[in-house]
């Protein structure tokens, strides 16, 4: 380490006044040990320890190691503490009395801060980030340079702002160091003025900007103005440069304010900053090249690697400082990403967070869920994914609009009076509302807690399904026909648990499909998986089925007036799009499956068991949850074991379930030319299910014969659905 | 495990008083486990702890520590501590170790 020379010195001058600041106990003293210690360690046998009788080596394994980089948060790099770095001269102000120079130093520091910034959304803690800056850990100190100062005061603001909407989301349990705050002067006063001041040194830099350009030009302007620096030929390039980020700030601000408002009533104007965010980040990046090539001096390495655009190291940033603050969490040795990558992780992020703000705020249950599952499939990030669940629910109500009542009474196509009948305030529906509310906001958690969360709460929607059922036996079971108003209940109770029965094996599903997200499922074990899939889909076709002619039915005694007509009746007894799109589902899970299950008993390669646990064993694994939650019903490892162990590549060669996905496929894709996200989907089926097709007929053709063919199983089409993979080894 | 026990039992008996000097340093540091000790490391900073473990290597183990670093480089300054409970000190950052001792004790247990 670099640093070597400063420890001794500092152990040679400073250690005795400070044994004595340490005392011992009023009687004793402290006496030196070493020589006594280095003696019994000459005495001690290889592996022998000296120790009391209540040690134990398992519990020693987990002492803090000292000096240990990724143990040792108090390690003591270059300063003890802010106010020794500060009078060390460790972060200047001015920075320097160069003017050009003092420029240069402020650029790079804001775009290390960037580079910060990203880092600590990445998921690092904001005390090893953003807070390594000594300008922000002391922010009065930056009063008389102005620039520094409105940008530090936006940056607090800013990770204010975000650490606000994060903790309020409560998405980020597995990410929990990003709200970690204590210690940090995160909390100034006067921020809510960190707008003004920004406006305020933006207006002089763009008229410095004016000022110059008319120099250039030979006219004069009629206001009297300081340059910004002392070198006129780079007049210009350094405003531009510091004009595109302080802008970026300010919008990126108003974006997150923007964002908050309450029922989504900001989004449009969000999205006009969005906007200007993105053009800024591009005059940002163009920004680099004037940036290097202003100074004579070249940096070494890599500019890829950088965290300023200039290349430069920022002067007044020290990680180590407040190190300690990060605990109780291990300091791990930290990368701060380069500025490159901040960049693109911005634009990332506002992207993620546009796609957001265009959301319609659709009432419809179903379309939202499709929104929040497609907007988790471009994987974004911590911050996006909690403005979208803070968006989702407000207040306890669906974009803190509408009821979640009234959200589930739409979904469940429930007759329009229902939205105010006395039903809503009976204990199981209220429930169900809260489970809605739950489940909107795991679906915007990060792939690995969603999953687990789902997994268990599978079980609060059977609950709630037991419940249901229970309440509507009691009330209407022995009652044939009677008034009007029981009618009412009677098909509410009716949809309703149709409905909750749809959502549980929707869950069910998705639950099952993060795995392959996650790679969870090794190729061993995609048997089982495919046909698990497959008894989840079968039933939420079936209840999706139902849902469809029920909601159907309820449409069309509402639009009684109009005449059926022949179509409105032939369209009635075909399956519905949504359903077929499923079916497609269905046969592409059911074709793996028996494909596997062929290969498995057949070709002995294929079954080989693990040394570690049984199929048994892997399956419970797998599948305890849905198992002990009963979804779907009846299904266990011995009817697994039942529908697959007579599997044989004859009885494949006579159906080929992947022939009937790609008809499927196919056929509904006209039902959805209007939807340009499951239009793509049904096209990545059609893709599988006619690899796959091939596959197996290659298969059944030449895998009992020929022992040199491999299969394997790749997802290059489909995130879920495997492609067959057959080649000669 | 309880015959090791014994036999530094038996041995604190021996070197009580005057020839605990010339008894094996091995011995006279088991003596030590549970005592206050203060290692201090090359970083400057200082650990107090219940002495827990050590071995061949020099490696110390403290149990209930607590950790004392100073606000300045200069000294004297000011100390700020904080409680780090089991540490392991290598010993490649052992600067110092200090015991916590009566005077009189201080000769008889710690000369080699």
């Amino acid at each position: 380490m670099a640093d070597k020379p400063v420890y001794e010195e500092a152990s040679i001058d400073g250690q005795l006044p400070k044994l004595a600041s340490i005392p011992a106990s009023d009687t004793t003293v402290w006496a030196d040990a070493s020589p006594l210690l280095q003696a019994a360690c000459a005495g001690l046998r290889d592996g022998e320890l000296i120790h009391g009788d209540n040690f134990n080596l398992f519990a020693a394994m987990s002492a803090l190691e000292i000096m240990d980089p990724k143990m040792d948060s108090g390690i003591v790099c270059t300063y003890y503490s802010i106010d020794e770095a500060i009078e060390n001269g460790a972060a200047p102000i001015p920075i320097s009395l160069d003017s050009t120079i003092d420029v240069r130093c402020t650029i790079d520091i804001m775009d290390h801060l960037l580079a910060c910034e990203a880092a600590w959304h990445k998921g690092h803690s904001l005390a090893q980030t953003v807070f390594s800056c000594i300008y922000l850990l002391r922010l009065d100190r930056t009063a008389p340079h102005a620039l520094l100062h409105s940008y530090c005061r936006i940056i607090r603001a800013t990770c204010k702002a975000v650490v606000s909407v994060v903790s309020d989301a409560r998405t980020h349990e597995e990410e929990d160091l990003f709200t970690m705050t204590y210690g940090l002067p995160l909390n100034g006063d006067g921020d809510d003025k960190c707008l003004s001041i920004l406006n305020a040194v933006e207006e002089t830099i763009s008229r410095q900007l004016r000022a110059c350009k008319a120099t250039s030009s030979k006219r004069r302007l009629p206001e009297d103005l300081e340059p910004l620096q002392s070198n006129p030929n780079l007049e210009e390039g350094f405003c531009k440069a510091l004009l595109c980020r302080l802008r970026f700030r300010k919008h990126f601000f108003h974006v997150l304010s923007c964002m908050k408002r309450p029922q989504g009533r900001g989004l449009e104007s969000a999205r006009k900053h969005i906007a200007s965010c993105l053009t800024e980040l591009e005059s940002i990046l163009k920004s680099a090249g004037f940036l290097r090539s202003c100074f004579d001096e070249s940096c070494e390495g890599d500019i890829d690697d950088k965290t300023t655009a200039s290349g430069f190291e920022p002067i007044g940033f020290d990680a180590m400082l407040n190190s300690r603050l990060s605990a109780p969490t291990p300091p791990r040795a930290i990368k701060i990403l380069s500025w490159k990558k901040a960049v693109e992780y911005f634009v990332k992020l506002l992207h993620d967070l546009d796609v957001i703000c265009s959301y319609s705020l659709d009432p419809h249950l179903e379309s939202l869920l499709r929104f929040v599952v497609q907007f988790q499939k471009s994987q974004p990030d911590l911050v996006a994914r909690s403005h979208l669940q803070l968006l989702l629910v407000q207040d306890g109500k669906l974009y803190g609009r509408d009821p979640f009542f009234a959200v589930i009474n739409k979904a469940a196509a429930l007759p329009e009076s229902t939205k105010n009948h006395d039903i809503q305030k009976n204990e199981s529906f209220l429930q169900l509302g809260m489970l809605v509310m739950n489940l909107l906001k795991i679906l915007c958690t990060n792939a690995a807690w969603q999953r687990r969360k789902l997994g268990k709460f599978l079980q609060d929607w059977r609950v709630i399904y037991v419940q249901l059922e229970l309440a509507f036996r009691n009330e209407y079971g022995e009652v044939s026909s009677s008034s009007n108003d029981e009618n009412t209940c009677m098909k509410i109770f009716q949809h309703i648990l149709l409905w909750v029965e749809e959502q549980t094996y929707w869950i069910a599903f998705r639950f099952l499909i993060l795995g392959f997200e996650l790679e969870l499922y090794s190729t061993g074990e995609y048997c089982m998986v495919y046909w698990y899939l497959y008894a989840v889909l079968i039933k939420l076709a079936e209840k999706t089925h139902l849902m469809m002619a029920v909601s159907h039915d309820t449409a069309k005694r509402k639009g009684k007036k109009k005449k059926d007509s022949p179509k409105d009746l032939a369209r009635e007894s075909r399956i519905p799009p949504a359903v077929l799109f499923l079916q497609c589902y269905i046969c592409l899970a059911e074709g793996l499956t028996m494909m596997l299950a062929a290969l498995r008993n057949e070709i002995p390669v294929f079954h080989s068991p693990s040394p570690f646990n049984t199929e048994h064993e892997k399956f419970v694994q797998h599948f305890e949850l849905l198992q002990r939650a009963c979804i779907p019903d009846h299904v266990s490892y011995p009817s697994y074991k039942e529908s697959t162990t007579h599997a044989r590549f004859s009885t494949l060669a006579m159906y080929n379930y992947f022939k009937d996905a790609q008809r499927i496929a196919k056929e509904v894709k006209s039902s959805f030319s209007n939807d340009p996200e499951r239009l793509a989907e049904l096209r990545k089926l059609e893709q599988v299910a006619e690899h796959n097709s091939v596959a197996q007929n290659v298969i059944c053709r030449l895998g009992a014969l020929d022992p040199s063919l491999r299969v394997s199983f790749e997802f290059s089409h489909h995130p879920f659905f495997a492609t067959v993979v057959v080649k000669r080894s | 495990m309880e015959q090791q026990v014994g036999e530094s039992l038996i041995q604190l008996g021996n070197s009580d008083g005057s020839n605990s000097s010339s008894s094996d340093p091995v011995t006279r540091v088991r003596k030590l486990l549970f005592r206050r000790m203060l290692v201090g490391i090359k970083d400057g900073r200082f650990f107090l702890g219940t002495f827990h473990c050590l071995d061949k290597q020099g490696n110390i183990i403290l149990q209930d520590t607590i950790e004392y670093r100073s606000t300045r480089r200069s000294s004297p300054s000011p100390m700020e501590q904080r409680c780090l409970g089991l540490v392991l000190i290598p010993s490649s950052c052992q600067n110092s170790c200090h015991v916590d001792c009566s005077v009189e004790e201080q000769l008889s247990l710690l000369k080699v």
